[in-house]
C-alpha cells in the first residue's frame, strides 16, 4: 500500500469505529481491538448507469 | 541417565473423569428442568427394551404443549455434552484469547480450532530404578479437545437470544458440531450392535450360537458359543480351534458335569443337548480343573515371537531402544499378554481376561463367568429348541447409538494410551480430513445449504457394518423403530435403509452409574449370585436379574421389583433413562444403564388414565384435554407426528401421500433454498469459513400459508425455505412434460423465486523467507489496464458495492521476483523492479453481473495478512431452473411466458405457475391436493392452516371438508376448482385452478393482475363473462350452498414453495450441451407451495468442441471445471455397437479422443518407435524394422500396453492372449510386484474399454 493521498477507512466489525491503515499496520481496529476489519461501501453511484438484474426493480419504480 | 520410559499420569483419574463427565450431562439437566416445569412425575421414558405398550388412540389436542417442553431438552443438544471434569477455559496463546471473549463463530477466521486445553496430572519418576524422587507436574496441558457448540462446555451454553444475538450467532442454530481448522464438522451418530449382550443368531451354516462383543475400558473381546454337529464349542480368537465347551468349564473350576447341568435348569432337554458335549470332553480325558488348563494351554493361540519379544522385555534383557518399540508395538496387547507370563498359565488368564470380558473376575472366583456362560448356554438351547427365541439383530432394543461424545472420548483413550504428545495433532487430523480407512471416518463438513438441511444432518444415523451387503434384514423397516427413527427419512439407492434418521423426540441415554443401582437392586432383594448354587439358579418362579449385560442374581417376585424400580426412577431417586424390562419367556428383568440407547417419551398411564392432570399442564400455562385408553395401557403417546423427523415434519398432510414420496421429499427439502441462520449475512463461520464457500439464498422467503406442528416447533417457519405460489394444475403450451414448470414471467419481475448466490474469493499478503513481502499497489487510473482496475479503491481492493466483472481486477497486487532466502535484501530497498504483479482477477460466467459484497481484512494464524471478497450475484430463475413442492415432486422450468398470454380466473387472479396434471396419478400425492386445498383456504380466510402428520384427529390438520367449507365461504368451488380463461386461445377453458397466491405484502400486484385480466375480458368479453358466470352458478348449484364473493376480492396467496438447492451430481447429455439443475418451484395444494431448488442451469450448463487434455491418458479432460468433454460411456458405447455404426464408435472413440499412431513389431508384438533419420519403424526387440507396420490405436490403449510391461510382463497385443496372460499373473504373482498383480485384470477390464474395438477396425 504506498502512501495514499486520501487514505481509505475501514469499519470495524465490532464497535463500528473507522480506522485508517499504513503500510505495516496490523489489522486491528483502534477502538476496541477487534481484528476484523471491513470497507466501506464505494461511494461512486454508478447504480443507476450500469444496471443489473440487482436494481432493475429500482429502475422500473423510478 | 534420565530413565525416559513412559510417562506415569494420573491416566485412570482423566479417563474416569472423562467417562463421569460424559456420564452426567443429559441426565442431570433434563431432571433438573423436568423438576422446573413441575411434572417430573407425570413423565416416563419408555426405552428401547420397553417400548413394547399399546399405542393408545391420540386423545384429542393437547399433550401436543408438552412436546415444546421435551424438544428443548432432547436432541441435538444432548447429543453428549464433552465435560472434561473442571477444565478452565484458560488461553495461553494470543489468538486464543478471541475464544474466550468471543463466539465460535469468529474461529474460522483464524482456520482455528474451537477447542480447550486438557490439564493432567503428571507424576513421573526421574532417575534410575529402585530410588525414585517422583516428580509431580500438576495441570500439564496434553492437548486440546475441540468443544462441541453449545454444549455444557461451550460458551454459548445456556445462553438466551438476546445473548447470542449479541455474540452474532444465530439462536435458532442447533449446535452439536464442532469447529475444526475453521470449518464446521458433524460426527455422524453411529449405530452398533448392543456391547456386553448377549446375542442368539444363526451363523450361514444355520448353526445357532450364543455371541458376546465384551467392552470394558481395558479389553475388547467377542465370545461365541456355538453349536455344531451336536456338540457345543467355544470360539474365541485366542485360541487357535474351536474349545468344547465341557473343557472351558472345568477349566474354569466347574468340574462336576452336573453342576453344569443344574445351572442350565432342570428341564432334562437341557442335558440332552449337552450330553454330547460331556462325553466328548471326557473322551479328552479331561476331568480336572487342570488338565482342562493344560488341555487349553495347547490351543493358545500365541504367536511364539511376540511371546520371545515380551520374555526378554521381562526379563530386561532388550537394550532400552527395542523395549520401547516393543512397548509401543503391543501397546494395548501389552497388558493382556504380560498376564500369560504368570506362573498361573495362558489358559486361565485367557479365560480370566479375554472370555466374556465384561464379566469381572475377582481373585480367580469364576463362579460367576460359569454362570454367565451357563446362561448363554442356556439361551442358546432355548433357540435351538423353539427358533422363535433367536434374537432379532435389527431390532432397536439390540442396538446402541455412539454419539460424538462417546467417539471422542474412544478416540482420545486411544490416543492417549499410543502416545500422550500426539493427542493434539491426532484429533485434529482425523477430524479435519475424511480419510476413508479411519474408523473415525464419521466426520463431515456441516451441510450449510439450508437451515433443514443443516438439522437433518445432525440427526443423521450412520450404521458401522458394510453397506455392500445384499441382506434386506438391516435396511427393511423395524417395527420397533417406531417413534425412535424416522420411518420416511432415508436415502435413495446405496444407502437405503441403512442410514437413518433421529425421530422428533428421540433422546440418546448416556452412561449412568452403576454402582447405586447395583446396591439399590440387593436391597429391593435381589439375591446375590455368589449365594445361589445352580439348582436355585433357573428354579421356576425366580427371575435372573441383569444389569448392562451383567447378572446381578435372581429375584423371586419379579413384577414387584420392576414396579418398585420403575417407581423410584419416576420419583428421580435414579436416573431417568435407566430402563427395566421383565423378559417372561427368558425369565429375566433387563436394567439397562448403559450408553447409547434409543428412547423417547411417553405419557404415563394409571389403568389407562393418564397421570398428566390439569394442574402440570397448568404449570406450563397450557390448556389440556384429557384422552382416551384402555385399561390396560400403561403409556399414552404424546403426540404421533412425532414418529416423524425434522425432514418429514415438513410435509403436510403426509399420511395422506405414497410413502416413497415423502422419501423423496426428505431427500429434497435438504436441499431446499432458503435462509440459512439468523446470521446469514454476518456469521463469519457461514460465509468465510470454508473454502470455495457458496451460499444460495432466497431473496424473499416465506413461511407456508399450509403449516404443520414440526414446522413450528424446529423453527421453519422462521427460518424457511421456498415461497408460497399461486399453482394451477392443467396442461399448458406444451412446455411442460414430464414434469417441466410453465412460468409466469410478470411473477418473476415481482421476485419470485429470485435468488442470491454468494461466492467468496479470498487474497493473502505473503511474507517470503528472506524477509521480503507482498505489496499491494494504487491501482492505475490511466492507461494499460486501467479499465480492469476500476473498481478498485486506493487501497488496492475492490470496493464493495461496485460491480464486477469478468476479468476485472480485485486485488492489485505485486509479488516479489526473488524469494528464496539465499538471496537476503532487505525489504524496504527493494526497488519497483524487484516485483512482479500478481493481481488477482475474477473470473466468473460470461454476462453474468456480480457484485462485491463485501471486503474483510484480518491477520492469519502466521500474522499474514488476508482479505476475503464476497461477490454476490443475483438470479431470477430461468428455464432449466429446479424447483420442488413438498412431496417429492420437482420439475424443472420448462419455459416463461408473458402474464398476458397467462390463464386467468373471472376473479382476474392469474396463477405465478402451470404444472402438468400428468404428475399426480403414477405419484399418488393425495397430500399434496390436500395441501393446494388448504392453502387456498389459507389465503382466503387469512389464517394459516395446519397439515400435521395424522392430526385430523387430535385437531393438529384440517379436515378436507372445513377446508371446503372456507373455500365456499369466500366464494370458490368447495373442490378448490375454478374457471379460469385463457386469451390465449381466445375461448374459456373449464380447469382446474389449483391456487392463487400472492403473499398479502404484494398486494399492489393483484391489482396488476386484475389490470391485465379485465383487459382480457374487455378484449374477449363478450364471450367469455355469460359463459363464465353459468359456470360458476352451475358449481355453486352443485355444492348446494348460496353465491358468495366478487370478482373483485383481492386475494393473495398460498402455498409455500421450497426452493432446493440441487448439485447434481450427474450430468445430462444432450447433444452437445449438457442441462442440468434449475430452480424448480412446486406447487401445494390449491392454495399451493411452491418449493424452489437452488442449483441454477447457470451453474450447471456446459457444452465444448475441443479443449483440454489430460496429460497421461491424452483423453479430454472430465468435469464442467475443468471445460471436460462429454464422454460417450461403456452403456452408450454397448447402444452403437447394437446399433452397428462402427465408424461413429471409432469416430468418438479415437478420432476424437485420443489418437495415436504406433509402431508395431508383427513377429514379437512389441510397440517400437519410428526413426525419423531412417524414416522406418524400427522394433527395438528385435532391432530391425522388417517386421513393422504402424497402425493407429487410442493413446490410453498404448499406455495400458506399457504399463504391463512395466510388469516386466510381455504384452502382446493380441486380446485373449492378454486375457489368459492377466488370468495367469493372478493366481501366479510376480514376485518383486508382488501386492500389484491384483490390478492386472483390473487394468485389463481398463483396457479394453479404453480401446473398445478400434483395433479391429484398422487391421
Amino acid at each position: 500500500m504506498d502512501a495514499q493521498p486520501e487514505p481509505v477507512s475501514y469499519i470495524c466489525g465490532d464497535c463500528g469505529q473507522e480506522n485508517t491503515l499504513k503500510t505495516g499496520d496490523v489489522i486491528q481496529c483502534r477502538e476496541c481491538g477487534y481484528r476484523i476489519l471491513y470497507k466501506k461501501r464505494t461511494r461512486r453511484s454508478n447504480y443507476f448507469l450500469s444496471l443489473s438484474d440487482d436494481y432493475c426493480f429500482t429502475r422500473a419504480v423510478l | 541417565m534420565l530413565v525416559v520410559g513412559l510417562m506415569a499420569c494420573d491416566k485412570g483419574a482423566l479417563i474416569s473423569c472423562v467417562m463421569r463427565g460424559l456420564a452426567v450431562g443429559d441426565g442431570c439437566m433434563m431432571t433438573e428442568k423436568a423438576a422446573g416445569a413441575g411434572c417430573d412425575e407425570a413423565r416416563g421414558w419408555a426405552v428401547g427394551l420397553v417400548n413394547k405398550q399399546l399405542v393408545a388412540p391420540s386423545p384429542p389436542v393437547d399433550k401436543f404443549q408438552l412436546l415444546p417442553e421435551f424438544l428443548k431438552h432432547t436432541y441435538i443438544i444432548h447429543a453428549k455434552n464433552l465435560h472434561l471434569g473442571n477444565l478452565v477455559a484458560n488461553f495461553d496463546l494470543p489468538h486464543f484469547v478471541f475464544f474466550v471473549n468471543f463466539s465460535p463463530h469468529y474461529t474460522p477466521f483464524f482456520s482455528e480450532r474451537y477447542a480447550a486445553p486438557i490439564y493432567v496430572n503428571i507424576v513421573y519418576s526421574n532417575g534410575s530404578h529402585g530410588q525414585l524422587p517422583v516428580m509431580k507436574r500438576e495441570k500439564a496441558i496434553i492437548g486440546r479437545m475441540p468443544i462441541m457448540l453449545r454444549s455444557c462446555r461451550c460458551v454459548l451454553y445456556e445462553k438466551d437470544e438476546d445473548e447470542l444475538a449479541r455474540r452474532g450467532e444465530c439462536p435458532l442454530d442447533p449446535g452439536g458440531y464442532f469447529v475444526i481448522k475453521g470449518t464446521e464438522k458433524v460426527i455422524l451418530i453411529q449405530e452398533q450392535l448392543s456391547k456386553n449382550r448377549i446375542i442368539i443368531d444363526t451363523d450361514k451354516k444355520g448353526c445357532i450360537q450364543a455371541s458376546v462383543t465384551s467392552s470394558t475400558e481395558l479389553t475388547k473381546s467377542k465370545t461365541v458359543i456355538r453349536m455344531e454337529k451336536e456338540k457345543i464349542y467355544l470360539f474365541l480368537n485366542q485360541f487357535t480351534t474351536k474349545v468344547p465347551i465341557m473343557v472351558v468349564m472345568k477349566a474354569m473350576g466347574m468340574e462336576s458335569d452336573q453342576e453344569v447341568v443344574q445351572m442350565l435348569g432342570r428341564d432334562p432337554r437341557y442335558g440332552a443337548l449337552l450330553l454330547p458335549s460331556i462325553e466328548e470332553c471326557a473322551s479328552y480325558d479331561v476331568f480336572t480343573q487342570q488338565q482342562a488348563l493344560d488341555f487349553l494351554e495347547k490351543k493358545w493361540h500365541g504367536v511364539d515371537a511376540i511371546v520371545k519379544d515380551l520374555e526378554e522385555v521381562v526379563r530386561g534383557k532388550i537394550g532400552d531402544e527395542r523395549q520401547s518399540a516393543c512397548r509401543l508395538k503391543f501397546g494395548k496387547l501389552d497388558t493382556t499378554v504380560t498376564l500369560y507370563f504368570n506362573q498361573e498359565g495362558r489358559a486361565l488368564g485367557i479365560l480370566r481376561d479375554i472370555l466374556v470380558a465384561n464379566v469381572p473376575v475377582h481373585e480367580n472366583n469364576f463362579r460367576s463367568k460359569c454362570i454367565y456362560v451357563a446362561v448363554m448356554l442356556r439361551r442358546m438351547m432355548e433357540a435351538i429348541l423353539n427358533k422363535d427365541a433367536v434374537d432379532d439383530k435389527d431390532y432397536v432394543g439390540n442396538k446402541r447409538l455412539e454419539l460424538s461424545g462417546q467417539l471422542i472420548s474412544l478416540l482420545f483413550e486411544d490416543l492417549f494410551k499410543t502416545m500422550n504428545d500426539e493427542i493434539r495433532r491426532g484429533i485434529d487430523i482425523i477430524l479435519a480430513k475424511p480419510s476413508r480407512s479411519s474408523r473415525f471416518d464419521i466426520s463431515q463438513v456441516v451441510a450449510r445449504l439450508s437451515f433443514i438441511g443443516t438439522l437433518g444432518h445432525m440427526t443423521k444415523i450412520c450404521p458401522q457394518f458394510e453397506k455392500s451387503r445384499k441382506v434386506s434384514g438391516p435396511r427393511a423397516l423395524q417395527p420397533s423403530q417406531w417413534g425412535m427413527l424416522c420411518p420416511c427419512d432415508t436415502p435413495e439407492g446405496e444407502s437405503c435403509g441403512l442410514v437413518k434418521n433421529l425421530a422428533l423426540m428421540t433422546h440418546v441415554t448416556t452412561d449412568e452409574e452403576e454402582g447405586p443401582i447395583i446396591s439399590l437392586c440387593y436391597c429391593l432383594g435381589v439375591e446375590d449370585l455368589e449365594l445361589l448354587s445352580g439348582e436355585e439358579l433357573h428354579t421356576p418362579n425366580s427371575f435372573l436379574i441383569i444389569l448392562n449385560g451383567l447378572i446381578l442374581g435372581k429375584h423371586r417376585r419379579p413384577q414387584s421389583f420392576a414396579t418398585a424400580m420403575r417407581k423410584l426412577r419416576r420419583a428421580g431417586k435414579i436416573g431417568e433413562f435407566v430402563s427395566i424390562f421383565v423378559n417372561e419367556k427368558q425369565q429375566c428383568v433387563y436394567i439397562a444403564s448403559d450408553s447409547g440407547r434409543v428412547c423417547r417419551p411417553l405419557v404415563i398411564a394409571d389403568k389407562g388414565v393418564s397421570r398428566i392432570k390439569e394442574r402440570h399442564i397448568k404449570e406450563l400455562k397450557i390448556a389440556f384435554y384429557e384422552g382416551e385408553a384402555k385399561v390396560e395401557t400403561t403409556h399414552i403417546e404424546i403426540e404421533p407426528f412425532t414418529i416423524l423427523g425434522v425432514c418429514a415434519g415438513l410435509i403436510p398432510y403426509p399420511h395422506h401421500n405414497q410413502s416413497p414420496r415423502n422419501t423423496y421429499q426428505c431427500a429434497m427439502g435438504k436441499q431446499a433454498m432458503g435462509n440459512i441462520a439468523y446470521n446469514q449475512a454476518m456469521s463469519v463461520r457461514l460465509q468465510l469459513g470454508r473454502l470455495d464457500t457458496l451460499i444460495y439464498l432466497l431473496v424473499y422467503p416465506q413461511r407456508p400459508l399450509l403449516t404443520t406442528l414440526t414446522i413450528e416447533l424446529v423453527g421453519y417457519d422462521k427460518l424457511g425455505a421456498g415461497q408460497n405460489a399461486t399453482v394451477t394444475v392443467m396442461s399448458y403450451s406444451g412446455y411442460d412434460i414430464e414434469d417441466a414448470i410453465v412460468m409466469n414471467k410478470s411473477s418473476l419481475d415481482r421476485g419470485f423465486g429470485r435468488c442470491i448466490v454468494m461466492k467468496k474469493l479470498s487474497a493473502i499478503y505473503q511474507k517470503y523467507e528472506n524477509g521480503t513481502e507482498d505489496r499491494i499497489i494504487r491501482p492505475q487510473r490511466e492507461g494499460h489496464d486501467a479499465d480492469r482496475m476500476q473498481i478498485l479503491d486506493d487501497d488496492g481492493l475492490a470496493a464493495p458495492g461496485e460491480i464486477i466483472r469478468t476479468d476485472d481486477i480485485y486485488i492489485n497486487k505485486e509479488s516479489p521476483v526473488i524469494t528464496s532466502s539465499r538471496s537476503s535484501i532487505s525489504p524496504k530497498g527493494l526497488p519497483n523492479s524487484a516485483y512482479k504483479p500478481s493481481r488477482q482477477v475474477y473470473m466468473g460466467p460470461k454476462g453474468e453481473t456480480a457484485v462485491v459484497d463485501r471486503v474483510a481484512l484480518f491477520s492469519d494464524k502466521s500474522n499474514n495478512k488476508c482479505f476475503k471478497f464476497m461477490i454476490r450475484h443475483t438470479r431470477r430463475p430461468e428455464v432449466g431452473d429446479k424447483f420442488s413442492s413438498r412431496h417429492g415432486q420437482k420439475g424443472v422450468c420448462g419455459t416463461i411466458i408473458q402474464q398476458e398470454d397467462f390463464p386467468f380466473s373471472e376473479r382476474g387472479i392469474c396463477p405465478d405457475l402451470i404444472m402438468n396434471p400428468h404428475g399426480f396419478p403414477s405419484r399418488m400425492t393425495v397430500g399434496k391436493m390436500i395441501e393446494l386445498l388448504g392453502s387456498k383456504a389459507g389465503v382466503s380466510s387469512g389464517k394459516f392452516h395446519y397439515g400435521s402428520a395424522f392430526g385430523e384427529q387430535s385437531g393438529h390438520a384440517d379436515r378436507v371438508e372445513v377446508i371446503s367449507e372456507t373455500l365456499v365461504k369466500h366464494g370458490f368451488s368447495y373442490n378448490g376448482k375454478d374457471f379460469i380463461y385463457s386469451e390465449f386461445t381466445s375461448t374459456s377453458e373449464y380447469l382446474i385452478l389449483k391456487l392463487i397466491k400472492q403473499a398479502l405484502s404484494t398486494c399492489s400486484f393483484i391489482y396488476w393482475n386484475y389490470w391485465y385480466a379485465t383487459t382480457s375480458i374487455y378484449i374477449y368479453g363478450a364471450n367469455i363473462l355469460p359463459e363464465a358466470e353459468t359456470h360458476v352458478g352451475m358449481v355453486v348449484v352443485e355444492a348446494g350452498l348460496k353465491p358468495v364473493g366478487s370478482v373483485l376480492m383481492v386475494i393473495a396467496a398460498v402455498a409455500v414453495a421450497i426452493v432446493v438447492a440441487e448439485v447434481e451430481g450427474k450430468a445430462r447429455r444432450l447433444g452437445y450441451v449438457m442441462v442440468a439443475s434449475v430452480m424448480v418451484v412446486c406447487a401445494g395444494g390449491n392454495g399451493m407451495v411452491v418449493l424452489m431448488v437452488a442449483g441454477k442451469v447457470l451453474d450447471k450448463m456446459h457444452a465444448r468442441g475441443n479443449g483440454p487434455r489430460v496429460m497421461i491418458t491424452r483423453q479430454p479432460t472430465e468435469g464442467r471445471s475443468k471445460n471436460g468433454g462429454l464422454r460417450v460411456g461403456e452403456m452408450e458405447r454397448d447402444c452403437l455397437i447394437a446399433y452397428g455404426t462402427s465408424m461413429l464408435i471409432y469416430e468418438r472413440l479415437m478420432i476424437s479422443s485420443d489418437p495415436f499412431e504406433v509402431q508395431v513389431c508383427r513377429k514379437c508384438g512389441l510397440l517400437g518407435y519410428y526413426n525419423y533419420k531412417l524414416k522406418t519403424g524400427i522394433c527395438s526387440k528385435c532391432k530391425n524394422g522388417e517386421n513393422i507396420s504402424s497402425m493407429k490405436l487410442p493413446y490410453a490403449c498404448k499406455l495400458l500396453f506399457q504399463e504391463w510391461l512395466d510388469f516386466s510382463s510381455f504384452s502382446a497385443s493380441h486380446g485373449n492372449e492378454l486375457v489368459e496372460y492377466a488370468e495367469a499373473r493372478a493366481h501366479n504373482p510376480i514376485p518383486h510386484w508382488q501386492g500389484l498383480w491384483y490390478l492386472v485384470p483390473l487394468f485389463l477390464a481398463q483396457a479394453l474399454r479404453w480401446s473398445g474395438h478400434e483395433m479391429n477396425y484398422e487391421d
